[in-house]
């Protein structure tokens, strides 16, 4: 294992530009690193979606309320997985639950997850399917199924009204509690880079709050096209105010988070610290196309422009379902690169401000593509399972 | 009920504003103290520092050899504890920084040397930073500060997460390719434990690096400090290294 | 009680979970966590108890009087032995053991000339000469003694 890193280094040192420090050559966080980010702000970004119907009472949203709580839990299960397979000695991962350095901020992502995981996530899709779930233990045709729920009901197979009542009024507190909870994560993950003061390109107190608007911009695009999907896929109608409503939160997001990315921009570039020729060196350069044409102009303009258009003019509803479809797979993409030109673009420059080292995506191997792939997969499967176990929609009555 | 609660919710605001107020009245006798900050050395006996003496160094790279043998450092040009670089200024301003394998197979010839206005050898190592990055980011307190001011590594506890590397300004961590966690210059801690100097002071052929114990006032990095203006790399980082150096030019990254 | 049970039970699973976890941490956690700090104690002992590589000059000097005298008095006075001869902790623990390296004559003009190569990065006042017009292919040893090297 180790020797093919090696192999890697030693061809990576004739491509450095400029000077770096000797260790920087090789270039710590990988993709699975970028991953990281993405996911968790999948989570945040489908949660608060899902906090907008609950807290706000915003009632056209009910067709995506369920599927966004299952989204959210399905990508949370995965998030932590690109970071263990990352460690040099996943076997010691518990120690951070252990022993936890308090100054640490990456020690507190272990809590903040499980805390985000069981107390508010499980919890509440838990109380949101109770009623369900309690006829389904009786009613589904499946034997196996049957026994999943009668476990999930806890044993309270007959369960009374008012302790409905309860659950509602539990799980809009536990809402109320999650939407911070959600923006904690999530803003959190922005401050494990933000608070790296070595990294010019990191250190921003603005960091967390970029991370969170573009987590509600991909995660409210990963919803809609989510929605689309399973409603061409189950041969529904979509519900166009619904996904109108959509459109409209994630627009708001998406100009939020690229005003602030631009703002940031604006600012480093009229302060020129010393720093500033090497960042300049390496949006122009290395990151060119994953920021400038992939972050900036497909990824943010290409989605404020369409959705704004529907904003402004009213266009059928089959338009604005394609330019939908487009914006929020663009912004996907767009957000993906986003998280790589922080993550690998951080990376890229020497703390020297000298020079540049590079960074050569291996396909195989536990930092390869391939590993990314499937743990990018792995939350779809996963929301698979969980549509199948719980499904947000009313059950079609069981063929007699 | 209600009275009572609302009683509670007054007793408590006028406290928490109280105790702030209060907070806010003694400020200001605290805050002229915060200018002078006691070194760590006064208390603790011994508590290590580091000096470098950028106008002795000779470049022979010695220290970088003797470094990876005691150490067991992987002989690849992209693991170091310590390394040298070489800096040359040209006279039209130019800068060229160079430090090929950590300067063990030595430098290319200097081209044109008419018209270089100065060139001169600066010395890594792990700057002993007293408010350390990396001691601040490790989730685990693998690294760590010990009592008499050295920053070490745990490598049977550190889980190889490679924050402390990004969070090092000075980039003289590096994940080691084989026990896969995280490394770095320890300052010879087994040795100086043992009353020896650091490998790479043991073998520096000008006597360009010292170590020696900052709560004694006639030790040699004492005397250093006090007799040389001396300078910390990235002061502005706040992270008070330990590790000065004597002759560094602005050009020194 | 009736309305709230799945709540009661959900509060329980959770308090074992915490539990459970407060016992796995008592038993692995390591028992010197902490004693000096954030930290494992025992970590300094592991490091401390590292082996060393380089003697020391007295060390050395202790047995080698002759040349160390003779270097004591020279222009390479304040160099170590082992900054030439090598890490020669082994060869301090068991003499009759592995021996001091000492560059042959063929190697010693590339070996001298790593510190003392004409170069305008070296400080001004070191002894330094031009490889191409010093001499050439002679080696060093036949006009400068190392232990004593000016003439």
């Amino acid at each position: 294992m180790h020797d093919a890193v090696v192999v890697a280094l030693r061809e990576t040192l004739g491509k450095v530009t400029g000077f770096i420090y000797p260790n920087e050559l090789e270039l710590q966080w990988s993709i699975l690193i970028v991953l990281y980010p993405y996911l968790t702000g999948l989570v945040a970004g489908a949660f608060i979606l899902a906090s907008l119907e609950r807290v706000f009472n915003v009632k056209v949203l009910k067709p995506t309320y369920r599927l966004s709580l299952l989204t959210a839990l399905a990508f949370l299960v995965i998030a932590p997985l690109p970071l263990q397979v990352h460690l040099g000695h996943p076997e010691r991962s518990f120690n951070i639950l252990f022993t936890p350095n308090p100054t640490s901020a990456m020690a507190m992502f272990g809590f903040v997850y499980l805390w985000y995981l069981m107390a508010v996530l499980l919890l509440e899709i838990w109380l949101d399917y109770r009623k369900d779930i309690v006829g389904w233990a009786d009613s589904d045709p499946s034997w196996l199924k049957r026994l999943i729920y009668k476990v999930m009901t806890l044993g309270v197979f007959k369960p009374t009204a008012k302790s409905f009542e309860i659950d509602d009024k539990v799980g809009r507190a536990l809402t109320v509690i999650g939407l911070p909870s959600a923006i904690l994560l999530h803003g959190y993950v922005g401050f494990i880079f933000g608070s790296i003061k070595a990294n010019p390109w990191w250190s921003t107190p603005l960091m967390p709050i970029i991370f969170l608007f573009s987590a509600m911009a991909s995660g409210i695009a990963g919803v809609l096209l989510l929605y689309m999907f399973l409603c061409w896929a189950r041969d529904v109608e979509i519900e166009m105010p619904c996904l109108d409503t959509v459109a409209k939160y994630f627009l708001t997001a998406v100009i939020i988070a690229f005003s602030l990315e631009m703002l940031e921009t604006v600012q480093k570039a009229y302060e020129a610290e010393e720093h500033f020729d090497i960042l300049q060196l390496l949006i122009e350069g290395k990151l060119y196309l994953s920021l400038i044409v992939v972050q900036v102009w497909l990824g943010s303009l290409m989605p404020i422009l369409l959705v704004g258009l529907t904003q402004l003019f009213e266009l059928p509803d089959k338009v604005r379902k394609v330019f939908y479809a487009v914006s929020g797979s663009l912004s996907l993409v767009g957000i993906f690169a986003m998280r790589w030109n922080v993550v690998v673009g951080g990376q890229f420059f020497s703390k020297s401000l000298m020079g540049f080292t590079t960074y050569k995506l291996e396909l195989a191997g536990r930092e390869g593509l391939f590993s990314a792939f499937v743990i990018s997969i792995l939350p779809l499967v996963v929301l698979g399972v969980l549509l199948w176990l719980l499904p947000p929609w009313e059950k079609k009555p069981a063929k007699a | 009920m209600q009275a009572l609660r609302r009683r509670d919710f007054l007793r408590i605001t006028a406290g928490a504003a109280a105790s702030l107020l209060a907070g806010a009245l003694r400020a200001p006798a605290a805050w002229a103290e915060k200018f002078y900050r006691e070194p760590p050395w006064r208390r603790k006996k011994p508590y290590w520092g580091f000096g470098v003496d950028v106008d002795k160094c000779i470049g022979c790279a010695r220290c970088v050899d003797a470094c990876k043998t005691e150490n067991d450092v992987p002989r690849e040009p992209f693991y170091f504890r310590t390394w040298v670089e070489r800096y040359v200024i040209r006279k039209d301003g130019e800068v060229q920084i160079e430090a090929p394998n950590g300067g063990l197979d030595g430098y290319p010839r200097v081209e044109d040397a008419a018209t270089v206005a100065k060139s001169f050898f600066v010395p890594k190592l792990c700057n002993l930073c007293e408010n350390s990055p990396c001691v601040q980011v490790c989730p685990v307190g693998a690294t760590f500060k010990t009592e008499d001011g050295v920053v070490l590594i745990d490598k049977k506890y550190c889980i190889g997460c490679r924050y402390c590397i990004q969070a090092c300004p000075y980039g003289t961590r590096y994940f080691h390719p084989v026990l896969q966690v995280a490394d770095k210059c320890s300052v010879c801690y087994h040795r100086l434990k043992r009353g020896l100097v650091t490998a790479c002071v043991e073998v520096c052929p000008t006597g360009a690096r010292m170590v020696g114990d900052l709560s004694d006032p006639e030790s040699n990095v004492t005397k250093f400090r006090e007799n040389n203006r001396v300078q910390a790399l990235k002061a502005n980082m706040g992270t008070e290294p330990k590790l000065v150096y004597k002759g560094l030019d602005k050009e020194v990254r | 009680m009736k309305d709230i049970e799945h709540l009661v039970r959900v509060a329980v699973i959770f308090l074992t979970a915490i539990a459970f976890f407060l016992v796995a941490r008592a038993m692995i956690k390591p028992p010197d966590y902490g004693k000096l700090g954030r930290y494992r104690a025992g970590a300094l002992d592991d490091i401390k108890a590292l082996p060393v590589k380089y003697a020391g000059q007295a060390s050395c000097a202790g047995c080698h009087k002759a040349q160390a005298k003779e270097k004591a008095g020279s222009s390479h006075r304040g160099m170590a032995c082992e900054s030439c001869h090598g890490a020669l902790a082994a060869h301090a623990a068991a003499p009759k053991g592995p021996k001091p390296s000492k560059p042959s004559e063929a190697e010693m003009r590339r070996f001298c000339l790593r510190c003392h190569e004409a170069s305008v990065s070296r400080p001004a006042k070191f002894p330094t000469v031009d490889d191409s017009k010093h001499n050439p292919d002679v080696a060093c040893s036949m006009c400068h003694k190392p232990h004593a090297p000016k003439l």
